[in-house]
């Protein structure tokens, strides 16, 4: 299926596999457990054994803390990742350790993409549970699963190796949304904007609805269905979040998605520096456009086959919404799918869904691109009854209603934005998160990289450190935040700092501090102080 | 024939004569039935369509209409809208309920007097004159009173073309004849008379002025005298005279504006315009509306250039000839308009008077040989007198569309006699003569009525006055397009206060049936951008002063935010969140005034608390609500309540509505009556800042606050935070304190208001919220760098013994024996000292 490359991949440097523990009880049916393996081409065996051995940890170390199984082994040659997806469903990352600079990465960055696929895939299936208990055979989830993480483990190839996030992307946080700071009045605009996306699809039940108070009988019915429409939106400007009116989780799978597939960057699919989070200098683009099917007579291919296949016929489609150069502009600014049905259930082939995990709710998903923003509409599938025609309708109203708003918002985000280096402040390489609201911001890519290996490597190895005092203190008391603060003097002698505080994370690198560690803390506060509103001042 | 063409309509018309929803047909003239039933037929299916849109061409359909129904009749039809009728409900006009835009009052103003030689309007001194043989009577017409008792000054008997008083009241100008004009000196007695050649001119007219060159104005065949009247000397002295032919002409008072026909068609005019010497400037009523124009009033008098009007020729070689009764100059939001009608192509042409020029500015159709033109609160309404119907138009903005569906003026307050079928067995008694009378003198669009500047007519036959009142009411419910009502009724300076309780209310109403988003800003959009232009022009504040004392204004003016902050302070310690001192004896303070303000006003008081939380509507509760509201802004204010709500109208000359307004009975009474989820709400509030942010106008936090409110409630922690984090919600004390409320619920909300107590440099309030939430040890290290000294100890050492660590309650304890001197001979010391070796021995034991 599609992606010839995967196999090409060396079997050796990284094995990624998910697995359910409460299949194949029985001897002799061990492969059963397994849901998906990568290298695909590794003997039956060896994936055998890896989850074996999996399991096994995961049992022994049940035993000591019931709740919490273990996170991660680490081998002499091999560092074994866990993450528990889902209740007994797990994704085991094992990593080959090596003498090489190249091999030092930290352990929470490796979990983050096994959560964050995790996540995506969710957010497009559903859980992997539920698609099991629909299907007990698991080749419903073991052909998604495959086509799925393959697409995603695409992003990381480079060459013919995975190419896993290193020391080098120590001052990066995945799983975080990157904002786009505005001024008071441009957020105003904003919010007046979304406000016109969100109340689209109401104002268009609303008016029917009006029409229809003469109708007496109607009218109880469309208040319900009006009462209850809650549309979302996401605007993006470039690969920074905008706008946002989703929670926060699911905020950030979307954005996560966006700026994969659906930003201007991706679609133009010429990977460029400043980008914050995939690929960054070194990803190459393979393949481009080989697998694109652009006519629509594919697509008309897949109705047909669709026709002709009766649900219950493995002759399915999978969609595969990581697949590369899934998504293009089309004419009228909205962005296009060639490809998109899901199993059984969905009538429509063209629109894409999406689940969104905090309010369970099946979205449709219209996107539209004006020049480097993006705005991601949401609209309850529940309220809309024939796909066929009320999503043109929905594209119309917002095409007359909010086209106009764009332009000026493009025009004003443009205007006020600073560039790829927007966020560079000179002299500081820096990483602040925010955990409550899952967002981040970092020194720009290209920026980051001027930075001598020794400061990375111990950059990462704090972060390390801090990783495990975070996951110490969150076994202690789940809401007590406490602050930490840890100042770190590198072979090189620069000054690599995390200070953590109520939620809020700041990591920094200051290489030309070479003074005192008193110089170090008060370039800190002044940098808490101008950009983070005083948030780290200690004291 | 024409009366089987409406038989055959009304019998195809006639199936359709059945009921329209809620709307009432009733037909009340027998012998015209069927006629009847046609025309309101006709109307009662296109009214709605009008109304909607007011759009011209549903109006043309509904002209069509008209246009079969020759005979016309005093048809008060259709009942349409039951929250308009159940407000005229007591009144029981004619009409019963009619749908009109325009309504006179009974009573009239009656102005017969016994051997009448007529009725004569002064429009320089708004007086009405009915002169007798010896006696001249005058009432005074602004304000109309309908009970005004005339005043009479006696003259000579003679002929009477036009008599005029003098503007400071003390001369007497009769026109006796087209060559003679007497003067009366009214505390002399002393008479003169003015006499022109006979053999080559002739007076047309005079009028006084208030020119700083001359005092009165003749008008002759030969062109404007431009005189002085000196009673002293008894004579009239000339000072200019401008040579033209001329035919007729036309003067307003409002206008100063003097307009001489001439020529064969009588269609070239040249104007005249005598300007006061000490014009203020930017005042009200300044002609034209354009300062510039004060800089030729040392002249006196303007020449206006020469223009002609358009006429359409019936036929090629016909030329109509333009009568005075045609031309109609008014004045319209300080603006000079001439009306021109135009019968052939039944269009009434608009020019508008420049200082130097005069432009042709578009044609309204009419629908009717005769027209007459009034204007009420700078609506043009036209009245369409032989189809008896009054079409408005707001002259402001560019269209020319009408305001409003073209309907009956509606007679108010007068119960016909004899119908007994609406229940009315009170006038029964009444003998049948004075009903006949009394009824000929109710109808409607008489022979004998004349239209007078600006906005009264005089009933000639009968001697009665009205004046026509603008219908806010009716006009801002035929309407949907919300925005445009607003505008309108924005623009309305003689009924201020009812426009603006019906802004509000519209406001409050489309927001509650959830109108398009779209829609709802350009209504905010309206409703800011008036406000921002009362505030600048200064009017908004000239409406307070005159509402109440200078003093006291200022205060006013100030006193909003005050306001909010004891709102929310109240509302904070009523929720409990914060039992500390500082608030509370801010609530106690807050309480205290409330308290006061309750034993000031003695009637019917209600506490701010119990009325904010009322959620029933109508107009008691409306006006019930103006009382906490204006008890909040300032304690000196007296409360509003129903009987003052009225007499207040004269004092507020502009319909602008605050933000704060907006938020008390808009937003805050919209979330009451919406409930469910309040997404709708916060857009349109989003709305509402972005208007205001475009006009620079400053939002109080209150209304931050109930967004706040209105997130929290639907659990949009996320979109709350990216509010605060933008400063879309500008950060306060109240709406950190909103934020710490609803972080009750959502750590990192209160996590963000914290955060806001500390960037507005609040930080005792800091101190204190990082203490209640645990993190003493930060508070005490902060407070020792900020120097904060307010906060008592025992606050720290509580929290720290909470913690049950022995470690850093004797941290703290160490820390205050420290650093504040002589803490160790206080109580607190004893007893966290106490406390702490309790807690080590109880460990060591352990």
């Amino acid at each position: 299926m599609g992606l010839s490359s995967a196999a090409t991949i060396p079997s050796d440097a990284v094995k990624l596999c998910v697995f359910d523990r409460t299949r194949g009880q029985r001897e002799g049916e061990e492969v059963e457990k397994i849901l998906f393996f990568h290298p695909p081409e590794l003997p039956l065996g060896d994936q055998l054994s890896v989850v074996g051995l999996s399991e096994g940890l995961i049992t022994f170390t049940r035993i000591f803390s019931p709740d919490a199984a273990c996170e991660v082994i680490e081998a002499e040659r091999h560092s074994h990742v866990f993450y528990q997806a889902e209740p007994d469903i797990w994704m085991v990352m094992v990593v080959e350790r090596n003498r090489e600079l190249e091999a030092i990465w930290r352990i929470e960055a490796l979990r983050s993409i096994l959560k964050e696929v995790h996540s995506l895939f969710i957010m497009f299936f559903g859980s992997i549970r539920t698609m099991l208990g629909k299907e007990s055979s698991g080749s419903v989830v073991r052909s998604h699963l495959y086509s799925f993480i393959t697409d995603y483990l695409f992003d990381f190839s480079s060459g013919k190796k995975l190419q896993l996030p290193t020391f080098r992307d120590s001052l990066k946080e995945r799983g975080t949304v990157q904002m786009l700071t505005v001024g008071r009045e441009a957020a105003v605009e904003i919010q007046n904007n979304k406000n016109s996306y969100v109340f689209l699809y109401c104002s268009i039940l609303n008016s029917s609805g009006r029409l229809c108070l003469r109708l007496k009988s109607l009218v109880r019915v469309l208040e319900s269905c009006a009462g209850s429409v809650r549309c979302h939106s996401l605007i993006l400007f470039h690969d920074l979040l905008v706008s946002t009116s989703l929670y926060p989780d699911d905020t950030v799978n979307l954005y996560t998605y966006a700026t994969m597939r659906m930003s201007p960057r991706a679609l133009s699919s010429s990977s460029r520096s400043w980008s914050y989070l995939y690929r960054g200098s070194t990803a190459a683009h393979l393949t481009t456009g080989s697998v694109l099917p652009t006519s629509s007579s594919s697509s008309e291919h897949i109705h047909r086959s669709r026709d002709t296949s009766p649900s219950g016929d493995d002759r399915y489609v999978i969609v595969r919404p990581l697949q590369q150069d899934k998504w293009s502009k089309g004419k009228d600014g909205f962005l296009v799918t060639e490809r998109w049905s899901s199993d059984a259930q969905t009538l429509n082939s063209s629109i894409p869904t999406i689940w969104l995990k905090q309010t369970e709710e099946m979205m449709y998903l219209c996107a539209h691109q004006h020049k480097n923003v993006t705005i991601i509409l949401l609209i309850p599938v529940t309220s809309i009854n024939s796909v066929e025609r009320d999503i043109p309708i929905v594209k119309q109203q917002f095409l007359e209603n909010a086209s106009l708003k764009i332009l000026k918002l493009e025009e004003k985000l443009s205007k006020g934005w600073g560039g790829e280096n927007a966020y560079h402040v000179s002299g500081y390489r820096y990483l602040l998160v925010d955990g409550d609201r899952n967002v981040s911001r970092a020194s720009p890519a290209a920026k980051v990289t001027t930075l001598a290996k020794e400061s990375l490597v111990a950059m990462c190895k704090l972060r390390e450190e801090v990783d495990l005092e975070k996951s110490i203190m969150k076994l202690d008391d789940e809401r007590c935040e406490k602050d930490l603060e840890v100042c770190i003097r590198a072979k090189n002698n620069a000054w690599v700092i995390a200070r953590a505080m109520r939620g809020k994370e700041l990591y920094m690198v200051l290489e030309k501090a070479n003074e005192t560690l008193l110089y170090a803390s008060e370039a800190m506060d002044k940098f808490s102080n101008r950009y983070c509103n005083g948030a780290f001042s200690l004291d | 024939m024409s009366q089987l063409r409406h038989q055959g309509l009304a019998n195809k018309l006639g199936g359709k004569l059945v009921k329209l929803g809620s709307e009432r047909l009733e037909l009340q003239h027998e012998p015209n039935r069927a006629m009847a039933k046609n025309y309101g037929s006709c109307v009662a299916s296109k009214i709605p369509e009008v109304e909607r849109d007011m759009c011209l061409k549903e109006f043309c359909a509904l002209k069509n209409c008209m246009n079969n129904v020759d005979s016309v009749l005093s048809v008060g039809l259709i009942d349409m809208d039951p929250r308009a009728s159940s407000s005229r409900a007591s009144i029981g006009s004619s009409g019963s309920g009619a749908l009109s835009h325009v309504y006179i009052q009974y009573p009239p103003m009656r102005c017969s007097i016994p051997g009448s030689k007529g009725v004569f309007y002064d429009d320089g001194n708004k007086l009405l004159l009915s002169p007798t043989s010896d006696q001249v009577f005058s009432w005074k017409v602004a304000p109309f009173d309908p009970h005004a008792e005339p005043t009479s000054d006696s003259i000579s008997d003679g002929p009477m073309l036009s008599i005029r008083y003098s503007l400071d009241a003390k001369f007497l100008a009769v026109q006796r004849s087209s060559h003679e004009i007497q003067f009366w000196n009214k505390e002399t007695g002393r008479t003169f008379s003015h006499k022109c050649r006979p053999e080559s001119e002739s007076i047309l007219g005079f009028f006084w002025t208030d020119c700083p060159t001359c005092n009165i104005v003749l008008v002759k065949t030969s062109g404007l005298d431009l005189s002085i009247y000196d009673s002293e000397s008894q004579s009239l002295r000339l000072v200019e005279s401008k040579r033209i032919n001329v035919n007729w002409y036309i003067y307003t008072h409002e206008s100063r504006l003097v307009l001489l026909a001439s020529g064969m068609q009588c269609k070239s005019f040249t104007g005249f315009q005598g300007l006061p010497n000490p014009l203020p400037l930017g005042a009200p009523g300044v002609p034209y509306g354009e300062p510039s124009i004060c800089l030729l009033s040392s002249a006196g008098i303007v020449r206006l250039p020469k223009f002609e009007m358009l006429m359409a020729k019936s036929e090629a070689n016909s030329k109509p000839v333009l009568a005075a009764e045609d031309i109609h100059v008014i004045t319209v939001y300080g603006r000079i308009y001439c009306l021109q009608v135009d019968r052939t192509a039944m269009l009434l042409h608009c020019y508008r008077f420049y200082r130097d020029a005069v432009v042709q500015q578009g044609s309204l159709p009419i629908y009717s040989s005769k027209v007459a033109v009034s204007v009420v609160d700078n609506v043009l309404l036209v009245h369409q007198v032989d189809a008896k119907v009054v079409i408005l138009y707001d002259l402001f903005a560019d269209s020319r569309a009408p305001i409003s569906a073209p309907l009956p003026l509606l007679l108010r307050g007068y119960r016909r006699a004899g119908m007994g079928s609406f229940g009315l067995t009170s006038k029964d008694d009444e003998s049948s003569g004075s009903k006949q009378t009394s009824d000929h003198e109710m109808t409607l669009y008489k022979d004998g009525w004349a239209f007078l500047i600006p906005d009264l007519i005089c009933d000639t036959t009968d001697g009665l006055l009205w004046k026509i009142h603008l219908d806010l009411d009716a006009i801002s419910a035929s309407s949907s397009d919300v925005p445009t009502v607003l505008e309108f009724l924005q623009r309305r300076k003689l009924e201020a206060n009812k426009a603006k309780r019906l802004c509000l209310a519209l406001a409050r109403t489309m927001i509650v049936e959830r109108r398009p988003v779209n829609i709802v800003s350009r209504a905010m959009d309206v409703l800011i951008t008036s406000y921002s232009h009362a505030i600048k022009t200064g009017s908004y504040f000239k409406g307070m002063k005159a509402e109440k004392s200078p003093a006291s204004c200022t205060q006013r003016i100030h006193c909003p935010k005050s306001a909010a902050e004891d709102f929310t302070h109240t509302g904070d310690s009523r929720g409990g969140v914060l039992k500390i001192d500082s608030a509370s004896e801010i609530s106690n303070e807050s309480h205290r005034r409330y308290s006061m303000l309750s034993d000031s006003d003695s009637e019917g008081n209600v506490g701010p608390s119990s009325a904010c939380r009322k959620g029933i509507m109508g107009t008691e509760t409306f006006v019930a609500k103006v009382q906490p509201s204006s008890q909040l802004s300032g304690p000196t204010h007296v409360p509003l309540d129903v009987d003052k709500a009225e007499t207040e109208d004269s004092h507020v000359t502009t319909a602008a509505i605050s933000p704060d307004e907006i938020y008390l009975f808009v937003f805050a009474q919209a979330d009451e009556e919406m409930g469910g989820d309040p997404s709708y709400l916060v857009a349109v509030m989003v709305e509402f800042l972005r208007s205001a942010n475009l006009e620079r106008i400053r939002i109080y936090p209150n209304v931050y606050v109930l967004m706040i409110k209105l997130l929290a409630r639907s659990d949009r922690f996320a979109e709350l935070g990216l509010f605060v984090i933008d400063k879309i919600i500008e950060p306060s004390k109240e709406v950190a304190y909103q934020l710490l409320l609803a972080g009750r619920r959502h750590f990192p909300t209160r996590k963000l208001g914290i955060d806001m107590l500390r960037q507005l440099h609040l930080h005792h309030d800091y101190i204190l919220s990082l203490c209640q939430d645990g993190y003493y040890l930060e508070a005490l290290r902060y407070a020792r760098k900020l120097k904060v000294v307010t906060i008592r100890p025992s606050l720290f050492l509580e929290s720290a013994c909470a913690s049950n660590d022995s470690q850093r309650l004797a941290t703290v304890l160490r820390f205050f024996a420290d650093f504040i001197p002589g803490f160790r001979s206080t109580s607190d010391h004893a007893t966290y000292c106490h406390i702490l070796s309790q807690m080590n021995s109880s460990s060591l034991s352990a």
